[in-house]
C-alpha cells in the first residue's frame, strides 16, 4: 500500500523564519502516529501541511502517491479529516455542523441525517445532535469536531494537539473515539503532542519535531544552545559531545544510556555530573527519574534498578553518560 | 425665531399630513437608493469576500485605491458619469443622463467602495479558524465564499445599511445626473437643496425631518446589528 504522506525538501517560511525545514519524510498508511515536540516546534504547522490548509514555499508533498500542485481536488480533499487544537464550530446545532461538513463533501441531501448520526455514535455523543454548538463543554466539543472530520469517512485523520487543556475524564474519551476510528482497516491517523506517555500509549510510531526539523533522537532530554569545541554549552552546563557539527543548535540525550549512581563512577565516560533526585514516576514497564543537575535529566531505569539503588526523592545522585549516547543537530 | 418656529411647525404639518409630493419624493429618494445598494452589493460583497481571501500581487495597492475611493467626492463622480452620458460623451446614446437610472448608477459607483471595504474588514475580523475549518471540511472557491459571507451576514448586513445611508443623502451627482425632475428624479436631498433656494423653506425643512428620521432608523438597524 502506498504510504499516506511523502514529503521532500519541504521548506515554510513565514515572516523571514523558518517554521519548517524537512528534507525527507514519509509517513505510511494505516498507522496512528504521534507528532512529537515542544511549543513552537511546528507541529501544528505540519499538521496544517498535511491538511493542506497552509501551503508550502518550497519542496512537494505527494498523498498517498499523487504529486499535490496547489490544492486538493474534491476527491483528495475528501480523504482527509482536519481537528485544529481548538475548534471551530459554526454558529447552529451539532448535527448541523456535521451535515455541513457531509454537503461540503457533496453528500446527497437523503443521507446527511443517517451519517450524521452515525458519527456522533462513534464518539459517543449522539444525545448532543440538537444541542446548539456555542453550549459544548471543551471536551465535548473536541469530540463533536472529530465526529465532523469523521462523517465523510476520510482515509487520513489528523489532529492538533486533540488532548491539551482537557481533563482526564475527557482525555480517556477523546482516547477511545481516536482509537475506535485508528482501529479501521487502513484508516491512518496523525495527532501531535507535546506529551510523551500520551504518544507511547496510542501511536503505533512518533516523529520527534525540534525547531522545525524532524530528528529521530528522543526527545525527553532535549537541550538547546551552542557548540563549543568538543562541547555543546546549554547555558547552564557543557555536555561533551563526539560530533564536530558546529552550526548544532540542540541537544539530545538517550535516557536509556544515562546511569544513575550514589557516587561517581570511575570509567570512560565522559559526561559525569552531581545531581538530586526530584522525581520518581512509573513509565509503562519501566520508571522515569527526574534529576535536576543544572539542567533538569530524565533517565530511564528498571525497577529492580530502582530496588537495588535504594533511591529516595532529594537524594544525592551522579548522572554518567557517554559521548555516544547524545545528538547534536 | 418665530420664522424658524413656525416653518418648523408647517413642515410637521407636511409630514403628518401625508402630503403627496413629499411622499413621492420621499419614495424616488428610497427606491433609487435602494436599486443602488443592490447593484453595489451584487458586485462589492463577493468581490470583498474574494479580496480577504485571497493573497495576491497588488492586493496592497487595491486595498489603498479602495480606501482613496471612499472618500471620492461626489461631485467628481457626477461628473465623470456626466461627461460619459452626455450627448456628447461616449455612451450618451444610452440616453441615461437626467433619468434615474443615472443617478443609480452614480449612488452604486459612490457606495461600492465603501461597502467591499466594510465585507473585506468584516471577513478580516470573523474568527481567524472560520476559513481553514471550512477548506478543511472541503468547502471550494464558491462555496467557502457562500460559507463565510453566512458566517459573517451580520457584518456585511451592517455593510448595505451603512452604503444604502451613504446613498441616500448623497447630492452632488444626483443632481448633476438626475436634473432634479419632479416625480422622475427629484430625490429628497436635490429637493432639500432645490427647495429652500427657491425659499421654500417649509417644504425643505419637511424633507430634511424625513432624512434625518431615515438615517436615525438606519443608524437604530446598524447598533442592532453590531449587537448581533
Amino acid at each position: 500500500m502506498k504510504p499516506a504522506y511523502e514529503l521532500s525538501n519541504i521548506k515554510l517560511e513565514q515572516q523571514h523564519k523558518t517554521i519548517l525545514n524537512i528534507s525527507q519524510l514519509t509517513i505510511a498508511s494505516g498507522k496512528c502516529i504521534a507528532l512529537l515536540g515542544e511549543n513552537g516546534a511546528g507541529k501544528t504547522s505540519l499538521i496544517n501541511l498535511l491538511a493542506f490548509t497552509t501551503q508550502t514555499n518550497y519542496g512537494s508533498i505527494h498523498l498517498f502517491g499523487e504529486k499535490i500542485q496547489s490544492k486538493l481536488n474534491k476527491k483528495q480533499r475528501r480523504r482527509i479529516g482536519l481537528v485544529h487544537q481548538q475548534p471551530f464550530l459554526l454558529p447552529g446545532t451539532v448535527a448541523d455542523n456535521i451535515e455541513l461538513a457531509l454537503t461540503l463533501q457533496g453528500v446527497a441531501h437523503s443521507e446527511l441525517s443517517d451519517l450524521a448520526q452515525q458519527a456522533l455514535k462513534q464518539v459517543n455523543l449522539v444525545e448532543l445532535a440538537d444541542q446548539p454548538a456555542n453550549t459544548l463543554s471543551g471536551g465535548e466539543l473536541k469530540r463533536v469536531a472529530i465526529a465532523r472530520a469523521i462523517a465523510y469517512q476520510p482515509d487520513i485523520l489528523l489532529l492538533d494537539e486533540p488532548f491539551s487543556h482537557l481533563d482526564q475524564r475527557h482525555i480517556q474519551q477523546l482516547e477511545q473515539s481516536i482509537s475506535h476510528f485508528a482501529q479501521q482497516t487502513d484508516k491512518t491517523v496523525i495527532f501531535s503532542t507535546h506529551d510523551r506517555l500520551q504518544a507511547l500509549a496510542l501511536a503505533d510510531t512518533t516523529i520527534n519535531l525540534v525547531a522545525g526539523k524532524i530528528t529521530a533522537a528522543p526527545l525527553l532530554n532535549l537541550y538547546h544552545g551552542k557548540f563549543k569545541h568538543h562541547f555543546f554549552d546549554t547555558g547552564k552546563m557543557e555536555i561533551h559531545v563526539t560530533s564536530e557539527l558546529t552550526n548544532a543548535q540542540h541537544l539530545a540525550v538517550d535516557p536509556n544510556q544515562i546511569i544513575v549512581s550514589p557516587q561517581p563512577l570511575k570509567s570512560s565516560m565522559r559526561n559525569s555530573f552531581p545531581g538530586r533526585l526530584s522525581l520518581i514516576s512509573e513509565e509503562g514497564h519501566a520508571i522515569r527519574l527526574a534529576i535536576e543537575c543544572g539542567e533538569r535529566f530524565h533517565v530511564i531505569i528498571s525497577p529492580e534498578a530502582l530496588a537495588s539503588l535504594k533511591l529516595s526523592l532529594g537524594d544525592a545522585v551522579w548522572l554518567s553518560f557517554k559521548s555516544t549516547a547524545v545528538t547534536i543537530f | 425665531m418665530s420664522y424658524f418656529v413656525d416653518s418648523l411647525l408647517a413642515a410637521v404639518n407636511l409630514i403628518v399630513s401625508f402630503d403627496a409630493d413629499i411622499y413621492r419624493i420621499v419614495l424616488t429618494s428610497v427606491s433609487i437608493s435602494i436599486s443602488a445598494t443592490l447593484c453595489a452589493a451584487l458586485l462589492a460583497i463577493p468581490a470583498g469576500v474574494s479580496m480577504a481571501l485571497n493573497r495576491f500581487t497588488g492586493k496592497a495597492t487595491l486595498q489603498h485605491l479602495l480606501n482613496t475611493l471612499m472618500s471620492m467626492p461626489t461631485v467628481v463622480i457626477g461628473l465623470l458619469l456626466y461627461g460619459l452620458f452626455s450627448r456628447l460623451g461616449p455612451l450618451g446614446h444610452w440616453g441615461l443622463l437626467y433619468t434615474p437610472t443615472a443617478v443609480i448608477i452614480a449612488e452604486a459607483i459612490l457606495i461600492f467602495p465603501i461597502m467591499m471595504n466594510l465585507t473585506i474588514t468584516a471577513v478580516n475580523s470573523a474568527d481567524p479558524r472560520l476559513v481553514p475549518t471550512l477548506i478543511s471540511l472541503g468547502a471550494r472557491s464558491y462555496s467557502l465564499t457562500l460559507h463565510v459571507i453566512r458566517a459573517t451576514r451580520f457584518a456585511i448586513l451592517a455593510a448595505l445599511v451603512t452604503g444604502f445611508g451613504r446613498a441616500i443623502g448623497e447630492v452632488g451627482a444626483a443632481m448633476m445626473l438626475g436634473g432634479n425632475i419632479q416625480g422622475f428624479t427629484r430625490t429628497m436631498t436635490t429637493a432639500i437643496a432645490l427647495e429652500t433656494s427657491k425659499g421654500e423653506f417649509e417644504l425643505g425643512l419637511a424633507l430634511g425631518l424625513l432624512l434625518l428620521i431615515i438615517a436615525f432608523s438606519l443608524n437604530f438597524a446598524l447598533s442592532w446589528l453590531n449587537r448581533s
